[in-house]
C-alpha cells in the first residue's frame, strides 16, 4: 500500500498525470466548440501554440507572475480565435474544418519564421511553473465552467445551431454571434492550456503543433463522445495513457493505435460516454429509487 | 443497459488509473531516491541523447559507439571508484520534440549523473538549460556552433569548434582552390546551419572573396530545384552548403541534373555515408571538415589504438568523428570524476573545467577558462569513389577566451 | 531562367494534380476527405523502389506494379474503414481514416526504417537545353505521364458506363442508387483509379527527387487536398488546375525568397480560395437546402 502511494507522487508519473491535465482543458476547449456548437475546428492545436508562445515570452521575458501570464496567453489565443473566427465561420461543415487546418499550418510557418518565438529552433529555458496542483486546480475550474456554459441559455443556443444552424436562425437566434463567441471561448481554453504546456515541457517548437496535434485532441473529444463533458475527460485520459501502456511494444505503438481508431469508429461511433447524459441517469435512478420504495 | 454501459466506463477508467498507479509505483520503489542522482543504485549511469532513428541517426548511431567502448574498457579495468558504468540509451528519433522529453526522462527516472549528446548544436541548446537547472552535467561529443557552453557550468562540449574550423578551411578554399565567388545555402529551420552560415559569411569576407548568391532551404525539403536556378544565375565558383547530409546528397543530385559541374563544401552536418547513398555521382568531390579524421598512419598511439579497436568490431570500417569524441567525452567524465572523487555532478563538474592537455583518441583536448575546447587541426575530408578521404590537414588558431 | 521556374512549377504541379484527382473524386462522391490518400502515394512510391528488383529497372514495368498494388491497397481500405462508416456521423469517418494514415505511415516505419532511402537509378538523366532554359528528361517524363493519366481519367468519366455512374454519384447519391446503380461498385471503383493514379505520383516523385521516406505523404497530401479544394473540390478538371497553380506558387514564391513561408503558400491560397470562392476555381456554386 505504501508503495502504491509513493507511486502517486513519482515525478514522472505525476508529469504524465499534469500532461492529461492539460490536454483535458484544451479538449474540452475543442468540445465547445466542436461538440455542443458543432462547427469541425481542425486547428485547435494552433491556439495551444499561440497561448503558449505568448505566456512563455511574458514570463521570460517581461517576468510576469505565473497566473498572469497563462489568463493572457489564453485571452491572446481568444482574440486570435474570434478574428479567425469571424470570416471562417461563414463556411460550413469540411469547408470550415479546412480552412481551420489551413489556419493551423499558417500559424505554425509563421512561428517558424518569428525571432520572438525562437524560429524554428524554438523557444526553450522556460522556467517550470506548472505542477500537478495548479493544472488540477484549473481543470476543475473549466469542467465547472463547461458544465455551467452547457446548461445556460448560451449553450442551448449552440445545441440548437449544432442541431440546424437554419432553423436557429428562424428562431431569432443570431447564429454568428454565438458561433464567434463558442470559438473564442474555446481557444481561450486552448491558449490557457498551451501556456500550461510551456512551462512544463520548459521547450516550445512550432512543429509540436501542427495538424497532427489538432487530431489528437480532436480524437480526445470524439473517442469520449461528441458533445459529452465526462466522455471528453475519459477520452482523453484512454488515449494519453494508452501509447505509455503501449510502449512495451515500442515499434508496433502508433501501428496499434491507429487501428484502435479505425476499429473505435467502426464499433463505438458514439464515443465511450457519447449520449449517456449522466444527470438523466441520476434522475432515472432516482425515480426507479422512489418507484421501487412505493 | 444505459446503466450497464455507465458503469462499465467508470469502471475502465478506475481500472486505467490503477494500472498507472502501478505502473508508476513499481519504479518509484526501484530506483530510490530523488534528484542529485550520486546516492541511487549500484552503477554510476551516464545518459546518452541523440537520435538512433530519424535524419539525424546517423551522427547518434556513432557517438553511442564510442560511448559503448569507453564504457566497456573502464569497466574492464575496474570501473570508476569502485562503480560500473551503465549508458542509459535514448532515442529522440531527430525530433525536437521528443528530445526535451527524453531528456527529462533521463533525469528525473533514471537519474544520471551525466548525459553525453547532443551530437547536434541545436538540440544540445535545448538540452543544457535542463540540465543546468537540475545539477547534471551535460557534455556534447558533436555540437560545433555557437552559443552552447554559455548557457551554464555544467554544460562542456570536447568537439572543435566551428568558430575556429571554419574561417581555417574557408583561408583554404579561397586561397587554395580559387574559390573566389561562392553561393552559400542555409537551413532556416537548423541551428547548426543558421550558425555555421555566419561564421563562414565572416570568414568569406576577411578572405575578399565574394558571395554572389545566397539560397534557404528546410531539413526535410525534397525540392531544390528553385534555389538551383537561382545559384546557375548567379554562377559561382563553388556551393558553401552547411547543412545536413540528406539535403546535401539531395541538393547536389539537383546541381547535376542542372548541368553544373560545381564542387560543394560544408561542415560535419554532411558526415555520414547517407551523403552518397542519396547523392550518388553527385557527391563526389564534395568536401566536408571535421575535427577529426581516422588517420592511421599518422595518429597518436591511443588514436592507433582506437582506430584497431573500432575496425576489429565494425567491419574494418574507420571510425569517425563522433565516435572519437563520444569515446573522449566518457573518458573525460570517469577522469573528473576520478579527480573529485566522487559521481556528484556538483564536484566533478569543476575539476571536469579544469582539463588541460588530455591526450584523447580524437586529439589533444583542452578546456578554456569559459569551458570552450582547444582542439587542433582541422580534417579536410572529401568524398572520393563512395568514401571519406582527407583531402587536407589545415591547423587552426585557439579559440579566445 | 523564368521558363526554367514555370517547368519546375508545372513538374511539382502535376504530382500535387496527381494526388490531388483521388481526393476530388472521392469527395465528390462520399463526402470523405480520405486523409489517408496522401499515405498512399507514399506506398506507391515505396512499391515503385521494390519493384526496381523484380522488374530489372524498366520504368513502365515498375509504374504498373506500383499502381497496381495501390489499387488494391486502396479497395480493401474503403472497404474495411470506410464502408462501415458511410451512414455514420462525417466526423467518425474522418477520424477513421486519420487512424488508417497513421497505421500506414507506423506500418512503413516498422517495416522500412524512417529514414530517407533513395530511388534506385532507373532512368538516365539527360538535361535538354532550349535557349536559356533546361530541363531534365525525369520533368518531361513527369508532365507526360501526369497528362496522359489525366486525359485517361476523363475518358473513363465521360465516355463509359461506370464513369456515368461515377457522375451520377457524385451529383446525389441517393437518387443515384435507386436508378438501380450498385453504389458500393461505383464507390470501390473510385478509390481504386484514385489510389492508382496517387501511386503513379509515387513513383514519379521518388524518381524525381531520388527520395523515399514514410512521411512523404503527409505534406504532400495535405497540399494535395488544397489544390482540390482551390479547383473545386468534386471537380476532376478543377484538381489538375489546382494543382498546376499550386506548383506554380510555390516554386515561384521559393524563387522570390519566401522558402521558409513554403507550406504556408499552399494554406494562405486556401483560405483565400474559401472565402472568395468557396466552390473553388471550377466548381458550381452551392445550394444550401433546408
Amino acid at each position: 500500500m505504501e508503495n502504491w502511494l509513493a507511486g502517486l507522487f513519482n515525478p514522472y508519473f505525476a508529469q504524465v498525470l499534469t500532461m492529461v491535465g492539460i490536454y483535458i482543458i484544451a479538449a474540452l476547449g475543442l468540445n465547445l466548440i466542436t461538440g455542443l456548437c458543432g462547427q469541425l475546428s481542425f486547428g485547435h492545436a494552433a491556439f495551444l501554440s499561440i497561448g503558449a508562445y505568448t505566456a512563455a515570452i511574458l514570463t521570460k521575458n517581461l517576468h510576469l507572475p505565473f497566473i498572469a501570464s497563462v489568463l493572457l496567453g489564453g485571452l491572446m489565443a481568444a482574440v486570435f480565435g474570434a478574428l479567425l473566427g469571424i470570416p471562417v465561420l461563414r463556411l460550413t461543415g469540411d469547408y470550415l474544418g479546412i480552412a481551420t487546418l489551413g489556419f493551423g499550418e499558417i500559424v505554425r510557418v509563421i512561428f517558424t519564421n518569428l525571432k520572438i518565438t525562437g524560429g524554428a529552433i524554438g523557444l526553450a529555458a522556460i522556467p517550470r511553473y506548472t505542477n500537478l496542483l495548479n493544472v488540477t486546480v484549473f481543470v476543475v475550474l473549466t469542467v465547472w465552467a463547461m458544465v455551467y456554459l452547457q446548461n445556460s441559455r448560451f449553450g442551448r443556443a449552440l445545441a440548437a445551431i449544432r442541431e440546424d444552424e437554419i432553423a436557429a436562425g428562424a428562431m431569432g437566434i443570431n447564429a454568428m454571434f454565438y458561433k464567434v463567441q463558442a470559438f473564442s471561448l474555446g481557444c481561450f481554453f486552448a491558449g490557457m492550456s498551451g501556456a500550461f504546456y510551456a512551462h512544463l515541457l520548459q521547450y516550445l517548437n512550432p512543429n509540436d503543433f501542427g495538424f497532427a496535434r489538432s487530431f489528437d485532441i480532436l480524437n480526445f473529444v470524439v473517442l469520449g463522445g461528441l458533445g459529452s463533458i465526462p466522455g471528453t475527460i475519459v477520452g482523453t485520459l484512454v488515449l494519453t495513457l494508452a501509447p505509455e501502456f503501449l510502449r512495451f511494444v515500442a515499434q508496433y505503438r502508433m501501428m496499434i493505435y491507429g487501428a484502435l481508431l479505425v476499429l473505435m469508429m467502426i464499433f463505438r461511433p458514439n464515443g465511450l460516454l457519447g449520449g449517456v447524459d449522466f444527470r438523466r441517469t441520476l434522475r432515472r435512478q432516482r425515480q426507479k429509487a422512489a418507484a421501487a420504495g412505493n | 443497459m444505459k446503466k450497464v454501459h455507465f458503469l462499465l466506463s467508470v469502471l475502465a477508467v478506475l481500472l486505467i488509473a490503477v494500472l498507472a498507479a502501478g505502473c508508476g509505483g513499481q519504479q518509484a520503489g526501484q530506483s530510490g531516491a530523488g534528484a542529485g542522482a550520486a546516492a541511487g543504485g549500484d552503477t554510476i549511469k551516464i545518459g546518452f541523447m541523440g537520435a538512433l532513428t530519424g535524419s539525424e541517426a546517423s551522427y547518434g548511431v556513432e557517438t553511442l559507439k564510442g560511448m559503448q567502448m569507453a564504457v566497456d574498457d573502464l569497466n574492464k579495468e575496474g570501473g570508476v571508484l569502485g562503480k560500473k558504468l551503465e549508458i542509459i540509451q535514448s532515442d529522440h528519433g531527430s525530433q525536437l520534440s521528443q528530445a526535451a522529453a527524453v531528456v527529462q526522462k533521463m533525469i528525473s527516472q533514471n537519474h544520471v549523473v551525466a548525459i553525453v549528446g547532443d551530437p547536434t548544436t541545436g538540440k544540445t541548446k535545448l538540452a543544457a538549460p535542463i540540465c543546468q537547472q537540475n545539477k547534471v552535467v551535460l557534455i556534447s561529443a558533436g555540437a560545433v556552433g555557437p552559443g552552447v557552453v554559455e548557457i551554464g557550468d555544467y554544460i562542456f562540449r570536447d568537439t572543435l569548434l566551428d568558430s575556429v574550423a571554419a574561417p581555417a578551411v574557408t583561408k583554404y578554399l579561397v586561397n587554395d582552390l580559387g574559390w573566389k565567388k561562392v553561393a552559400i545555402v542555409t537551413s532556416t529551420n537548423n541551428d547548426y546551419s543558421v550558425g555555421l552560415t555566419k561564421i563562414f559569411e565572416k570568414a568569406l569576407a576577411d578572405n575578399h572573396a565574394q558571395i554572389v548568391d545566397r539560397e534557404s532551404i528546410q531539413d526535410g525539403d525534397k525540392d531544390f530545384s528553385a534555389q538551383v536556378t537561382k545559384i546557375k544565375q548567379a554562377n559561382p565558383d563553388g556551393i558553401i552548403f552547411p547543412c545536413y547530409y540528406t539535403e546535401g546528397g539531395l541538393f547536389m543530385k539537383e546541381v547535376r541534373r542542372q548541368g553544373m559541374n560545381l564542387k560543394m563544401a560544408g561542415g560535419d552536418g554532411l558526415l555520414s555515408p547517407v551523403l552518397w547513398q542519396l547523392g550518388g555521382q553527385a557527391v563526389e568531390g564534395s568536401m566536408v571538415y571535421t575535427g577529426f579524421a581516422a588517420d592511421p598512419a599518422n595518429a597518436a598511439p591511443q588514436t592507433k589504438e582506437f582506430i584497431k579497436k573500432y575496425q576489429a568490431a565494425n567491419n574494418n570500417k574507420l571510425p569517425d568523428m563522433f565516435s572519437a569524441q563520444g569515446y573522449d567525452a566518457v573518458m573525460l567524465l570517469a577522469k573528473a570524476m576520478k579527480e573529485a572523487n566522487s559521481t556528484d555532478p556538483s564536484k566533478f563538474k569543476d575539476t571536469l573545467a579544469r582539463t588541460k592537455d588530455y591526450k584523447g583518441v580524437s586529439g589533444n583536448i583542452t578546456f578554456l577558462p569559459n569551458r570552450e575546447p582547444v582542439k587542433s587541426p582541422v580534417y579536410l575530408l572529401e568524398v572520393k569513389n563512395q568514401q571519406f578521404v582527407i583531402k587536407k590537414v589545415i591547423p587552426t588558431a585557439a579559440p579566445t577566451a | 531562367m523564368f521558363i526554367q521556374q514555370i517547368i519546375n512549377g508545372l513538374t511539382l504541379g502535376a504530382t500535387y494534380a496527381l494526388i490531388a484527382l483521388g481526393y476530388t473524386m472521392v469527395y465528390g462522391i462520399i463526402q470523405l476527405i480520405n486523409f489517408a490518400h496522401g499515405d498512399i502515394f507514399m506506398i506507391g512510391a515505396f512499391v515503385g523502389v521494390a519493384a526496381v528488383t523484380l522488374f530489372y529497372h524498366n520504368f513502365f514495368l515498375i509504374l504498373l506494379a506500383a499502381m497496381l498494388a495501390c489499387t488494391v491497397l486502396g479497395v480493401v481500405i474503403e472497404r474495411v474503414a470506410y464502408r462501415p462508416l458511410r451512414r455514420a456521423n462525417r466526423l467518425n469517418a474522418l477520424i477513421s481514416a486519420i487512424g488508417v494514415s497513421i497505421f500506414l505511415e507506423t506500418f512503413m516505419t516498422v517495416f522500412k526504417g524512417p529514414q530517407a532511402i533513395g530511388f534506385p537509378q532507373v532512368l538516365s538523366n539527360t538535361t535538354y537545353k532550349i535557349g536559356h532554359t533546361e530541363f531534365s528528361n525525369i520533368q518531361l517524363l513527369i508532365l507526360l505521364v501526369s497528362i496522359l493519366l489525366m486525359i485517361g481519367l476523363q475518358l473513363i468519366v465521360r465516355y463509359t458506363k461506370i464513369g456515368k455512374a461515377m457522375r451520377a454519384a457524385s451529383e446525389d447519391y441517393d437518387t443515384a442508387s435507386l436508378m438501380g446503380i450498385n453504389i458500393n461498385r461505383v464507390i470501390s471503383f473510385t478509390f481504386a483509379i484514385g489510389s492508382a493514379l496517387a501511386a503513379a505520383g509515387g513513383v514519379l516523385v521518388g524518381i524525381y527527387f531520388n527520395s523515399v521516406d514514410p512521411y512523404m505523404g503527409v505534406m504532400a497530401g495535405l497540399k494535395a487536398f488544397v489544390a482540390a479544394v482551390l479547383g473545386g473540390i468534386g471537380n476532376i478538371p478543377g484538381a489538375m488546375l489546382g494543382g498546376m497553380i499550386l506548383g506554380l506558387a510555390e516554386v515561384f514564391g521559393v524563387a522570390a525568397g519566401f522558402s521558409t513561408y513554403k507550406d504556408a503558400i499552399a494554406f494562405t491560397l486556401l483560405i483565400i480560395i474559401l472565402l472568395v470562392r468557396p466552390t473553388g476555381l471550377l466548381g458550381r456554386p452551392l445550394q444550401r437546402k433546408v
